[in-house]
């Protein structure tokens, strides 16, 4: 695995994009489900708005990933599993943990999205009829499977990520460098 | 356990309404076994 040796790791601006949707991905996840497991209060609002900032988030992060960014650097190849071999900027524990957790996001994201039809904004009134009931419950289940496995991933990520031999990648993601 | 939750549309027809949140203990459940086992390779490799 490589650790960051110096050099800047992580520009200013991919550190913001992350913060943010931790921040974001944390907020979601405890207005989803702190209300189910008995603590209740007004979520929904506080919900969907944190949900918009996570698409535009993620739409900014596809985008530059997409035009800006190496996107070699994400791809899983054999030199990944060439063990003694160099690997590039991340491992393949870390590629690995991006495009799971990424997968996760991106399903509550889109279906978050769709759901939005179904509260009231500034921006438009809410039209629950806009899919069939049977569709809205296959949008469900799989916002509902997302967020089940993000649960389960960031407990992960967190955890890895404090670790005293991971503590350069978590600096590097603070300060840029390590 | 149950894996999905339904309810009845309009026309009394059986619909999806989402997953069970009996799943969530089960997704923390994965978290922590996932974490707790590293920890535990961890300390059995240190030794």
């Amino acid at each position: 695995m490589s650790a960051p040796s110096g050099g800047i790791r992580h520009a200013g601006i991919d550190r913001l994009f992350h913060w943010v949707t931790a921040a974001a991905v944390l907020i979601l996840l405890c207005t989803a489900f702190l209300p189910i497991a008995g603590l209740h209060f007004s979520w929904v609002g506080i919900h969907w708005i944190t949900g918009i900032v996570l698409i535009v988030a993620v739409a900014f992060h596809l985008l530059r990933s997409l035009f800006w960014q190496s996107l070699r650097s994400m791809w899983i190849g054999s030199g990944d599993f060439r063990s003694g071999a160099p690997s590039g900027k991340y491992s393949l524990a870390q590629k690995l943990m991006h495009h799971v957790l990424g997968l996760a996001v991106l399903t509550a994201v889109v279906t978050g999205a769709l759901m939005l039809a179904k509260v009231d904004t500034p921006w438009w009134h809410r039209n629950p009829y806009w899919l069939s009931a049977g569709t809205w419950g296959v949008v469900y289940v799989l916002h509902g499977l997302a967020a089940l496995a993000a649960v389960t991933l960031v407990m992960i990520h967190i955890y890895f990520s404090l670790l005293p031999e991971k503590r350069a990648f978590l600096r590097a993601m603070l300060r840029g460098h390590e | 356990m149950h894996f999905l939750r339904f309810t009845h549309n309009v026309w009394g027809q059986e619909v999806m309404e989402g997953i069970s949140w009996d799943l969530l203990p089960v997704a923390i459940g994965i978290g922590l076994a996932v974490i707790v086992g590293h920890a535990l390779y961890r300390v059995v490799r240190k030794k």
